[in-house]
């Protein structure tokens, strides 16, 4: 797994078949109010890279991933994805989220919708694809994810687990360059967990560049090709993924990590 | 002698129907079955009531209420959207619409719609336009706070999960939102048409001619021209029933399918 190129701009070597594209972030700045969210970030994530983004909630792990698509607006620095530049005031942001699939936290599937129509409706009505390609290409990403025998199932019908799995092959109908996923596995049962990151892990082997915001430390250690530390709005460390969670240098991410991999652990004196 | 729960709920269960007998009887002996069969519904002039009540009253009811819910819904939906504008202009302008038009009687606006208006500026609006422009308008405030609540109901995720597979605003709105949007405000409307079916009877503050005649007024008219006592009215009140009570139990249905599920 770690037989990865990391200089930028060369494409992934894993796998085949995705046109992968990067990310390059450069003094990315938010505030909401005086609250300073993102104290200039710079981050470069290589095309076909898998980098995984951890830190305690409130280090603005997440709203740097939902910058990367627009779904939140930068204050200052600057964003590139593929050959896009989101921070153009003139790009045409919605030709640009084509590229960029995005999982949500809380899956955001389509209640009015099955499965399938949920892998449907972006393809017919924003790629403008014909409704038996899109079924075609639906299913088959179904399939990709386990669930081609659940297409006709609507959300509230499906598990927790499951409706994540539909999101991702929802995204990857939009045949995506880039995936980011926004704490994919923390609204999910311990016991459907294991099923979204065995996709995820799939998905990372066939060469799609993906960012990830995620607490689970097994996963980012082992396919994660570098993980990212933040802390209070910085980057407080990053490198290769063993690395960092196994040997970190610097004492903020020892202390997360010695709470996160062993949560019995209580300070009471903090 | 103490009792058991058993025991107890039994007991009581027996006074209950005791006191409702004894009330029956009571009301049945006091009632004076003969006044009652002659002035206050009385068989025998039911007949005279049909076909007409048909082809005036219920028809006209039915085109009054579909023309204010058509008004109502339109400007309802102007409203919300103005009410949710990012410009505050737009949401004081229908803040300030929707709590006058909530907070004055509906008889009001159809006598201010019905003489005020085409006194003031020497227009003549036949019964129609008064009843579309009066029962419109109020039923607009209402339908507009309720639309409101539908959209707002949306998670934003929703809105978020469509941008972000590339659907401009508009497309996620018609797509996603709004047809979810819909089946949340299915039954508050519903009970909407209902309440609108009961206030186009406010019409009878104008002059109308028979053919304008809607069930209240027809029920009233009948009361004078068939001497009839009550008979007329009630029949009238049972027309709204027949309206109301199908309304009433799709809304419960619509209601049961999304408590159930959010499709």
């Amino acid at each position: 797994m770690n037989d990865v190129v990391h200089s930028s701009g060369t494409a992934g070597t894993r796998g085949s078949a995705v046109h992968a594209a990067g990310v390059s972030l450069k003094d990315l700045r938010k505030s909401y109010g005086s609250n300073e969210v993102l104290k200039g970030i710079s981050l470069d994530v290589a095309p076909g890279e898998v980098v995984c983004l951890i830190g305690p909630s409130g280090s603005g792990k997440s709203t740097l991933l939902r910058c990367v698509n627009l779904l939140e607006q930068p204050n200052e620095g600057t964003i590139h994805v593929g050959g896009f530049e989101a921070t153009d005031p003139d790009v045409d942001i919605d030709k640009m989220r084509r590229k960029v699939g995005m999982v949500f936290q809380q899956f955001n599937l389509f209640p009015h919708l099955n499965a399938r129509q949920n892998c449907t409706i972006a393809q017919t009505k924003v790629l403008k694809r014909g409704q038996a390609e899109a079924d075609k290409v639906a299913q088959a990403n179904l399939d990709r994810v386990g669930l081609g025998h659940l297409a006709d199932r609507f959300p509230d019908q499906l598990s927790g687990g499951q409706q994540q799995r539909v999101a991702i092959a929802r995204a990857l109908s939009m045949d995506p360059e880039l995936m980011l996923f926004d704490e994919p596995t923390s609204a999910l049962d311990p016991e459907t967990v294991g099923d979204v990151l065995s996709v995820m892990r799939n998905l990372a082997k066939e060469g799609m560049t993906m960012l990830v915001v995620t607490h689970e430390m097994g996963f980012a250690r082992e396919v994660a090709d570098r993980v990212v530390f933040m802390d209070g709005g910085v980057v407080v460390e990053e490198g290769v993924a063993e690395q960092v969670i196994s040997a970190p240098t610097q004492s903020r991410t020892k202390e997360f990590l010695k709470r996160v991999l062993d949560p019995t652990h209580i300070d009471i004196s903090k | 002698m103490a009792m058991t729960a058993r025991q107890r709920a039994k007991v009581s269960l027996y006074v209950q129907a005791g006191i409702f007998v004894v009330a029956v009887a009571a009301l049945v002996l006091a009632t004076d079955w003969k006044t009652i069969g002659t002035s206050v519904f009385n068989f025998a002039k039911i007949g005279p009531m049909f076909p007409d009540i048909f082809f005036s009253g219920l028809k006209n009811t039915l085109i009054y209420t579909a023309l204010g819910f058509i008004v109502g819904l339109s400007g309802g939906l102007l409203l919300a959207l103005m009410k949710l504008s990012s410009f505050p202009l737009y949401r004081w302008i229908a803040t300030g619409y929707i709590e006058f038009f909530r907070g004055i009687p509906a008889l009001l606006v159809f006598i201010a719609f019905g003489y005020g208006v085409p006194l003031a500026f020497g227009v003549q609006w036949n019964v129609t336009i008064v009843v579309m422009i009066s029962l419109g308008m109020v039923a607009a405030a209402y339908i507009a706070e309720t639309l409101r609540a539908g959209l707002q109901a949306v998670p934003k995720g929703q809105l978020e999960a469509a941008r972000s597979l590339g659907m401009p605003q508009w497309r996620a709105m018609v797509s996603i939102v709004i047809p979810q949007a819909f089946r949340i405000v299915l039954p508050p409307l519903t009970n909407e048409v209902i309440l609108l079916t009961k206030d186009s009877s406010l019409i009878y503050v104008l002059g109308l001619t028979a053919s304008q005649y809607e069930l209240t007024k027809f029920g009233r008219d009948g009361i004078s021209s068939l001497g009839a006592g009550l008979t007329p009215l009630l029949v009238a009140g049972a027309f709204y029933l027949v309206i109301t009570i199908p309304l009433s139990l799709l809304a419960r249905k619509f209601e049961s399918r999304s408590a159930r599920t959010k499709r």
